[in-house]
This record gives C-alpha cells, structure tokens and sequence, in this order.
C-alpha cells in the first residue's frame, strides 16, 4: 500500500478533535488555532489529492485491508471524481465553519471537537466502498450533529436534534436491513464487488425500498423532509452550512453510489416515482419557501427545492442528468452555505432573522449586501453562476429520458418560483430604507468576507467553466450508468 | 482428577467467594475481600482462556465449546469489572464483603451453567447462579421497597424455576435420560411439547423476556442499583447461553420452540420499548430496556444457524455498557434528574456514557452494532425478515429514552449535585467497560476469532 492519503484525510480530523477536547475551554484559543490548522491541513491534503488525481483512471488511491474478515467485511476506501467532488466540498465547508465561527464563546473545545468529528463522518462517508464501513460513517455523523444543534441551538433545540437524529436514524436502520439482505445475497459487503451483480429484479425492488427509506429522508424527499426546516431553524449557522451542504448530499450520494449500480433494474422501475416526488419536491419547497417570514427558513425551504433537482437528475439515468445532479450537489453546497453564512452574520449584529426586520442592507452594509444579493443569484440559477449548470443539466437529462414529460414540466416550473422567491427576498431585505434593526449595524469584517470568498470563487468558476467540476464527475457518471447496463 | 482441573476457572473464583465470606475476621478491611476478587477473577478469565475449548468432560456433563469459553471468560471479566468498581466505592452501609461473596459465587453458577451438557448440572449452577441474586437485590434491608422488589423477584423466579422443574422432570421422563444428547429424543406428542414449553418458560422468566417479564421493574426499581448492575448483566448473559444450547438440544420440536421464541421475541421488543419511553428513573428505564434486548436475543436464537453465536455475542454487548450505566446510576444517583449537568462535572465519563448509549442503540462504531449486525444477519437468513424490520424500528424508539439519559447527561441541571469524588478503582473499572465498548466493536473480529464464534 503506498501513502495512505484517504485515511489521512478521513482521520486526521479525529486527531483534531481529540486534541482540542483535550486542550479543554481553558485553552480554547489553542484549540480554535489548532481545529482551523488541521482543517486546513486536511484541505490541503484533498488539494494534493485532486493534483494527482487521474480523471481517466476511475476509482483510484485505493486502499484495503481485512477488517471481519468471517463476513467479508474490509476496510476499503477509494476515490473516484464524485466522491472528489464531494469530499472537496466537505473540507472547504468544515474548514470555512470553524473560520466563521471563530468567536464562539460558549464551550468552545466541545464546539470545535464536534465539527471536526463532523468531518470525520463526512469525508468518510463519500470515500468508503465497503458497506459496512459507510455505514459507520453515515451513522457517525448523527452525533455531533446532534450535539451542534441540541448544545448551540435556538429556543426548541432539544426538540429539533432528537427529531433530526431520530429520522435519519429510522431511515438507516432500514437501510441496514438492505444492506444484510444484499449481504446474503452476494456474500461480499463490498459496494464496487456488488455493482452489477445481476441481482434478481423483484429482491431489487424490496431492497431499492429499504435504501430508498435510508436515502430519501437525508436528501430529504418531500414528504420525509420535516425535520430539515426544524433543524435549519434551531441550529447555529456553521451547523446548518454543514447540514445543508454536505450531509444532505450524504443522501443523493447514496442513490449514485449504491442504488444506481447495485440495483439497476429496481431504479428503473422506481424512476418514474422518484421523478414525482422530485418534481412535487421542487415545487412545494418553492411555494413553502415563498411563504417564509424568516429568512433561515426560506433558505432551508429552498434547499428542499434545490435537492429536488437532484433527484430528478438522478431519476432520469442519463448522463447528462446524473452529472447534473452531482453539480447540483456541488453547487448548492457553495451557495446554500454562502447564504446560510450570510444570513448568520446578519442576524449576528441585528439578532433577528425575520424579513420584516432587515431591510435596506444595500445602503448600510454594502458588502453584506452585494453578497447576499450576488448568492440569491446563484441560489436561483443564473446563467454563469454554478446553480445554472447543474439544474439545466438535470432537466435536459430528464426530459431526454423516460420520466413522463409532465413531471419535467413542473420541475422547470420551480426554476420560475425560485427566481421569485428569491428576487423578492432580495427586494425585501437588500433594497429599501434601512430598518431600526439594520440602522445601527456595521459592515463584514475581514474574516467574514474572508470566509465568502472562496465560496464566490466557486461559484463563478462553475458557473462560468462548466468543464472545471464536470471533467471530474462525468467519468464517474458514465462508469455508474455502464455497470447498469446503459449508456 | 485431572479433568477437575480444566474448571480451574470455577474453582479460582469460587475461593475467593470463600475468602471474602470470612475476609472480615483476617483483615479487618471491609474493602479487601473486593480489591483481592478482582484480579482472581480476571485470573480465572486468563485461565479459562488458557484452557480453551475441551470436549465432553466430567462424564460428558460438562463440555468446553467455543460459546461456553467465550461467555465464561465474559462472566469472569464482567464479575472483575464489577468488583473492581466495588473495592472503591463499596455498597453503601451494608457490609460488602458478602455482597463481594455473593456476586462470586453467582458468577461460578454463571460459569458453570454454560458448560453444563446435563440437566441436573444445569438446574444446579442456574440455582448457584439466581440464588445469590435474589440477597443482592435485597440488600438494603431496611428498606421496604427494596425488600418487597427483592421479594417480588424471589417468590416469581422460585416459581419459574419450578415450572421448569417440571418440563426438566418431563424430558427426563421421555428420553430416559439428563444429558443434553438425549433431548433429540423428545417426541413430538404432548408430554414432550409441555416440557419444552416449560423449560422455556423458566429461561424466558430468567431473561426477563416478555411475558414473564414484569417482576423486572419493581426488582430493579427497589434494589441498590450497584446490584441491579451485576443482576442485570451476568446473570443474562449466562441465561442466554443456557438458552441457545437447550434449543439446540431440543432438535425434535423444532417448530414449537421457534414459534414460541418468535412469540417472546415479538412480544419483548414491543413491551419493553414502548414502557421504557416513559421511565424516569433509570433502573426502571434499564430494567424495561433489558427486556427489549432479550427480544433482540430471542429473535437471533430463533433464527438458528449463526444465530446461536450472534445471540451469545450479543447478550455481552448489552451487558458491558448496560453495567456501566447502572453503576453509573449507583454513582450519581437513578432519577433521569439525578444525572442532570454531569457533563459539567464529570466530563470524563459523561462522554464514556455517550459510547455506551450509543451501543445500546446499536450506533458503529460501538459494540452494540457489531451485535445486531451479526444477529440480524443471522436472522434475516432464517427466513425472519419480518421479525427484523420489527427489531430495527423497535431500535428507533428505544434511541428515544436512551436519548433522554443523554439529554439530562448534557443539558439537564442539577442544583445540588456535588461532585462525586474520583477513585482509580472506579476509574479502572469505567475505563475498561468504556475500552470494551469501543474495543469489542471495532475488533469484533479479532474476538469473534479467538473464541472461534462464527458471525
């Protein structure tokens, strides 16, 4: 085995965390400086890891060892461009978390412990390829979510984590139930072993259900998104950055890495639901988003409606679509966090969130201002901005596939609803006399811009060259839909 | 003579019963007889590893196979743990020492039960198991409360016992026979049913499976809960072997006895999850919990094949986190509002909890997962799928009131907690619990090869 770069990346933060822990609140300044050095470090290590990265060459840095061995059960990691892509995302996001919230004040080493825990699980989740090691991962990262919203969360907190944790746990448990059952089936717990197996297609349908269970409620899919608005809500903003940008996209990975490959038949036959509920999804996020009063909770709604692109994509099996919904993934990671952060460091100075309160930031704060209106662009799709690339991805793919054209048709519709949404969130709180809660407030600060511009960088380069993410996602794409048996 | 000694291990411990029954009068420490069982017992787990696996001895009534080495090794280690914690902490006003004895010479019953390949060895050693269990759970006797759960436990077990008794009298009667080899021989006719029926009706009592479960909260409820952590723990996972082997025993009456550990399984998961969520006093919580997990055992046992192994697996994955929990409680005290800010003061073990919360729940990385993988793998492939999706949504709700502990761990408050102080025999004692939390999971395998369990 050459350098174990995966295992760096997935653990180094565990080492992180440890050390601050144990650094305590008595030295929470060394422990904040040493969770940004090794989230940076980790960073790095996924920079180097892209630098060397072959795009042709599929999955690669493969590294295995014997873990139960009586089950067949491996420790295996491996990289392909999709969990590149993905695991990208989760270090930036994590690294641009700790940054934005640095002066956090209560409890700080149990804080920065827990995000780079949070990592752990995340970048563990995109780079395992044996079952059971992804689903240690995937469970892993339950809990320091749960302490970042039960601890550092609004009023109802309590109630928010447990029903966070609670539905994603009742959505895995049957997940694991799919994964014995394809256990037996195959004797190998291995995800890439099992791809193209030529499973029987009715024990396909049964355990698509199980993963769909798994899966659908982290995306989440309307109707099994109910705690996310909860969730968004309680939290605190790095909380929500990181639910938003990457552990919703822990669910559609699932559908890419596991459902496609190893159960092609059943996602054939399931695709025409799917594409309902994604085409419901967009639709009803949109419409909840538009009736929001807070800010946070439009942008949660909005999410709800984003991933619902996701899942069309994902429906339609082409590779157009299934590249489009990983750029969706990607892109809404960059935007939805910039608009979280945003949103976070409003209500930081003004302490509030409702829309009626913030008005005029264009004319106090016009950094803040030009900011939110510049993600509220890309969080609707503008041509040359990342949000674009991927929804327009999805639905060329969709309508070129066999989901029933009438569900494509109301996925455009959302594209419609989203540019309402949010120019009219951008009319209300960006434009306008200043309110009594914005009148007094200062502009960002060097870290805060510092925090929003890699994310703008991001954005634009996605946006503007398409080919910058997609060289990496395509191959991975074109290789899940030719272990199904198609393009 | 020398067959004798290949139960060095019981014989190891059961001396330092002796010894502590009589610690008083040489010493004059009422800690000694602890500090000194501890490391006996975890010499007697050395030995039985250096033993190993024999087969039939004693005449066949004793046979050493990789279940009964893997959970007389647990027994042994479990009963150290909990003398360790013990030797710091004591048990309150009573005396110890016989508390140390008792707790011993459950052990040796536990210890020898697993091995048992004959009826009368096995009624003998459950006897030697459950009888030092009932003083335990006595122990504070001028509490009224603790003397009428400790009653409540006598009078029922004693009488599960006799039912059993008799279902042991019956296959006697049938086969002509007390050895294990000879129960094949059940016909399928009434008698033979009966007796199965009985017997199971005795190990369900035992387990605290449903429907004969309901002695457990009003037990546990009254007990110290330094006894209801040793009574809840080694005693199952001896049952459990015990268990696993009479069906395995009972060959010929297959059909009745899965039907029935379906039935109990059905039964216990339903009942002890859905009555653990309103419990506010830990032992209660604990005890409602422990006959969820024996639903989750009886599933695996019915399962058969693998299931044996993953039941008995699983009976000491619940065990080693369940009793560091109610030592835990015997700590800081067992209302939920008693453990309130512990985070604050104790951090240390607040975070252990975590781990073994998690593995009651069946989170990886912790043992607990590694358990219900292994058994509901095993029970899926039995043709049990349904039972399963039952198991793992009965999971969901018991992260529920497990959650409420860690709520009250993390975010309750307590106005007039003091902080407990710290002792390294408790610390030992919660380290190594903790250690076996995590250890057992992630090495799982490596366990599983040493006592050559199949997963």
């Amino acid at each position: 085995m050459d350098f174990p770069l995966l295992t760096l990346i997935v653990f180094l933060p565990l080492l992180g965390a440890a050390a601050v822990a144990l650094l305590g609140n008595a030295r929470a300044s060394a422990g904040r400086a040493v969770a940004a050095v090794v989230a940076a470090v980790d960073l790095g290590l996924v920079a180097w890891l892209t630098a060397r990265f072959d795009v042709a060459a599929g999955m690669q840095f493969t590294e295995i060892a014997e873990w139960v061995p009586q089950a067949g059960i491996t420790y295996h990691l491996a990289v392909d461009g999709m969990s590149l892509a993905m695991v990208a995302l989760s270090a930036l996001l994590t690294l641009l978390a700790i940054v934005a919230s640095w002066k956090t004040d209560r409890n700080p080493a149990l804080w920065f412990s827990m995000l780079l825990l949070l990592e752990v699980g995340m970048n563990g989740v995109f780079l395992a390829m044996d079952f059971v090691l992804f689903y240690v991962f995937w469970e892993l990262v339950l809990v320091p979510m749960y302490f970042l919203i039960a601890t550092w969360g609004g009023p109802r907190r309590q109630y928010a984590a447990v029903k966070f944790f609670l539905y994603t746990l009742f959505g895995s448990v049957f997940m694991l139930v799919g994964i014995i059952a394809l256990y037996l089936q195959t004797g190998t717990f291995g995800i890439l072993e099992m791809a193209g197996a030529g499973l029987d297609p009715s024990f396909q349908w049964w355990v698509f259900a199980a993963f769909f269970l798994g899966f659908a409620v982290k995306v989440p899919v309307f109707p099994l998104h109910t705690w996310l608005p909860d969730a968004h809500v309680e939290a605190p903003t790095a909380a929500s950055v990181l639910l938003a940008g990457v552990l919703l996209k822990m669910g559609s990975y699932g559908f890419l890495r596991i459902s496609l490959p190893i159960l092609p038949d059943a996602a054939a036959e399931w695709s025409t639901f799917i594409a309902a509920l994604a085409a419901v999804s967009i639709v009803y996020g949109a419409a909840v988003a538009f009736a929001q009063t807070d800010m946070k909770k439009l942008v949660a709604y909005s999410s709800v409606s984003h991933m619902g692109f996701v899942m069309l994509g994902i429906a339609s099996m082409t590779p157009e679509g299934l590249n489009g919904a990983v750029a969706v993934m990607f892109s809404h990671g960059v935007v939805t966090g910039m608009l979280f952060f945003l949103v976070g460091m409003v209500y930081d100075r003004t302490h509030t969130r409702m829309i009626a309160e913030v008005s005029g930031l264009s004319s106090k704060v016009p950094v803040a201002a030009g900011l939110m209106a510049f993600a509220s662009f890309a969080s609707l799709g503008l041509p040359g901005l990342s949000g674009f690339v991927g929804e327009f991805l999805s639905l060329v793919g969709a309508w070129g596939s066999e989901i029933p054209a009438g569900w494509v048709i109301v996925s455009a519709v959302g594209v419609l609803l989203a540019a309402a949404y949010m120019l009219w969130l951008v009319q209300r709180v960006v434009l306008g006399t200043p309110s009594d809660a914005v009148a007094r407030i200062d502009d960002l600060g060097a870290r805060e811009i510092a925090v929003l511009v890699p994310l703008v960088a991001l954005t634009l380069i996605v946006g503007v060259y398409w080919d910058s993410l997609l060289r990496f996602t395509d191959p991975a794409v074109r290789a899940i839909l030719v272990t199904m048996g198609g393009a | 003579m020398s067959e004798f000694l290949l139960l060095a291990p019981e014989i190891i411990v059961l001396a330092g019963a002796l010894f502590a029954l009589f610690a008083d009068r040489v010493t004059h420490r009422p800690s000694a007889p602890a500090h000194i069982g501890a490391p006996l017992a975890v010499v007697a787990a050395a030995v039985a590893l250096v033993i190993g696996t024999r087969g039939g001895i004693l005449g066949g009534m004793i046979a050493l196979d990789s279940v009964s080495l893997f959970s007389r090794v647990a027994i042994a280690l479990l009963l150290a743990v909990w003398l360790r914690w013990v030797s710091g902490r004591g048990t309150g006003a009573e005396r110890p020492a016989e508390a140390v004895a008792f707790a011993m010479l459950s052990a040796v019953g536990g210890m020898l039960m697993v091995s048992a390949r004959d009826l009368i060895v096995f009624y003998i050693s459950l006897e030697l198991s459950t009888m030092p269990a009932y003083i335990l759970m006595g122990y504070r006797r001028a509490d009224a409360r603790g003397l009428e759960g400790a009653l409540k436990y006598f009078l029922l077990s004693m009488l599960t016992s006799l039912v059993m008794l008799y279902g042991l009298s019956f296959a006697y009667g049938i086969s002509g026979s007390t050895s294990y080899a000879d129960l094949g021989r059940l016909d399928g006719g009434v008698l033979g049913q009966l007796a199965v029926a009985f017997v199971l009706v005795g190990l369900f009592a035992k387990l605290s499976a449903a429907p004969f479960h309901y002695w457990t909260p009003d037990a546990y409820a009254g007990a110290p809960a330094s006894s209801v952590a040793y009574v809840s723990t080694v005693p199952k996972v001896a049952g459990t072997v015990a268990l696993v082997q009479l069906v395995a025993a009972f060959g010929a009456n297959g059909a009745t006895v899965t039907g029935v550990l379906v039935a109990g399984s059905l039964l216990s998961m339903a009942i002890g999850n859905l009555a653990a969520y309103p419990q506010t006093d830990l032992r209660r919580l604990m005890a409602y919990s422990g006959v969820a997990h024996s639903g989750y055992i009886l599933l695996a046992v019915a399962a058969g094949g693998a299931g044996g192994h993953a039941a008995v697996f699983y009976a000491v994955a619940y065990a080693v986190p369940s009793m560091a929990l109610m030592l835990l409680g015997a700590e800081e005290g067992t209302a939920l509002d008693d453990l309130g800010g512990l985070a604050a003061r104790r951090p240390a073990i607040a975070w252990a909890a975590v781990a073994w919360l998690l593995s009651l729940v069946g989170i990886p990385p912790m043992v607990g997962f590694f358990g219900k993988l292994s058994m509901f793998t095993a029970a899926v492939e039995g043709g049990l799928l349904w039972l399963v999706l039952v198991a793992v949504a009965m999971s969901v709700v018991s992260a529920g009131y497990y959650f409420r502990v860690l709520r009250a761990l993390f975010f309750g408050e307590r106005l007039d907690a003091g902080t407990v102080a710290g002792k390294p025999a408790v610390a030992i004692a919660f380290g190594a619990l903790t250690v076996a939390t995590l250890a057992l999971g992630v090495f799982a395998s490596g366990v599983m090869d040493v006592f050559g369990l199949r997963f």
